[in-house]
């Protein structure tokens, strides 16, 4: 199982897929991109909190993507 | 020390024990020859104090200062007595002066665990007011995505971060462009410090994800941001000086 992780207002909401399973990595796939075209960025998070991976495009074999909205300065 | 001094020395103490704020000047001091002979001394603010002397110890003063009249007695205690009760005056104004160093320092050390406090993780609250039951919920539903947000972030902090961070409130990362050090302290706005190699500040930067999100969310982000596309969080970002 993989999971997509977006941040949101209620901390975070994950979506887990079985990359086995071609609709459910369709529809995550179709989540992905909508997500990035809204300005998120993607990022392949590590097991032991070190530097992830900025993800470009899809990639099913990701355990765990983390989606964060577009950044603002303060 | 002859026991005429000491007995005077007594003395002086009662007059700084009567007026401990403001203690008066010692104006004279004086034995008077009874039955039994007194030492008194006098003060500007009225205060009149005595006690009893042997006969031998008087003789032993009047031997040391060759006063054998009233008058070179009188004068002979009066200096002897100025001068301890100048020396008592000093002595007390450092006691005072080391018991204001220690309550400015006890304040100091209360004022740094005040500071650790507010930097260490806490709660987020509501900063807008709402009453009643919807308080109560809105409350419970910001706990929840705090602590879900909260969680999130110590599942990818390195062990060493999540050290400094529940140590100090803090942790520090590796810009992922510039192998610069940064420490992002528990905040979601300008809780962002750029160290020199020393691990002293040396700009603040400000950036955050959109969409209101939890602290341990905005960290996060904020780690991730500068590990993996630095240059873009910072061309974003405010700097502070």
């Amino acid at each position: 199982m993989s999971v997509q992780i977006v941040m949101d207002r209620s901390g975070d909401t994950r979506h887990e897929f079985d990359v086995t399973d071609a609709r459910a990595v369709a529809l995550a796939e179709r989540r992905f991109k909508e997500l990035t075209g809204k300005g998120f960025r993607a990022v392949a998070l590590t097991k032991d909190g070190d530097q992830g991976r900025l993800l470009g495009r899809f990639d099913p074999q990701v355990e765990e993507t983390l989606f964060i909205p577009q950044l603002q300065g303060g | 020390m002859e026991r005429v001094v000491q007995v005077l020395r007594a003395l002086l103490r009662r007059a700084l024990g009567e007026d401990a704020r403001d203690p008066p000047a010692l104006v004279d001091v004086i034995i008077e020859s009874a039955a039994e002979p007194r030492l008194w001394a006098h003060f500007s603010n009225g205060y009149r104090t005595s006690a009893p002397l042997l006969p031998q110890d008087c003789f032993a003063f009047c031997e040391r200062h060759g006063a054998w009249d009233v008058e070179s007695l009188r004068l002979a205690l009066l200096g002897e007595g100025r001068l301890a009760y100048a020396r008592m005056l000093e002595e007390r104004a450092e006691m005072r002066e080391r018991q204001g160093r220690t309550w400015v320092s006890e304040q100091m050390r209360r004022l740094g665990r005040g500071i650790a406090q507010t930097l260490r993780p806490r709660q987020d609250t509501l900063r807008f007011p709402v009453f009643g039951a919807g308080r109560a919920y809105l409350d419970e539903r910001r706990s929840e995505a705090h602590e879900r947000g909260m969680r999130l972030l110590k599942e990818n902090l390195t062990a060493t971060q999540l050290q400094q961070y529940s140590r100090y409130g803090y942790f520090e990362v590796i810009g992922g462009r510039t192998g610069k050090r940064y420490r992002i302290r528990h905040g979601r706005s300008m809780n962002i410090d750029q160290l020199d190699k020393n691990g002293r500040r040396v700009c603040g930067w400000c950036f955050f994800p959109e969409g209101n999100l939890v602290t341990g969310d905005v960290m996060l982000a904020q780690k991730v941001a500068l590990e993996l596309f630095e240059t873009d969080a910072l061309k974003i970002a405010n700097k502070m000086w």
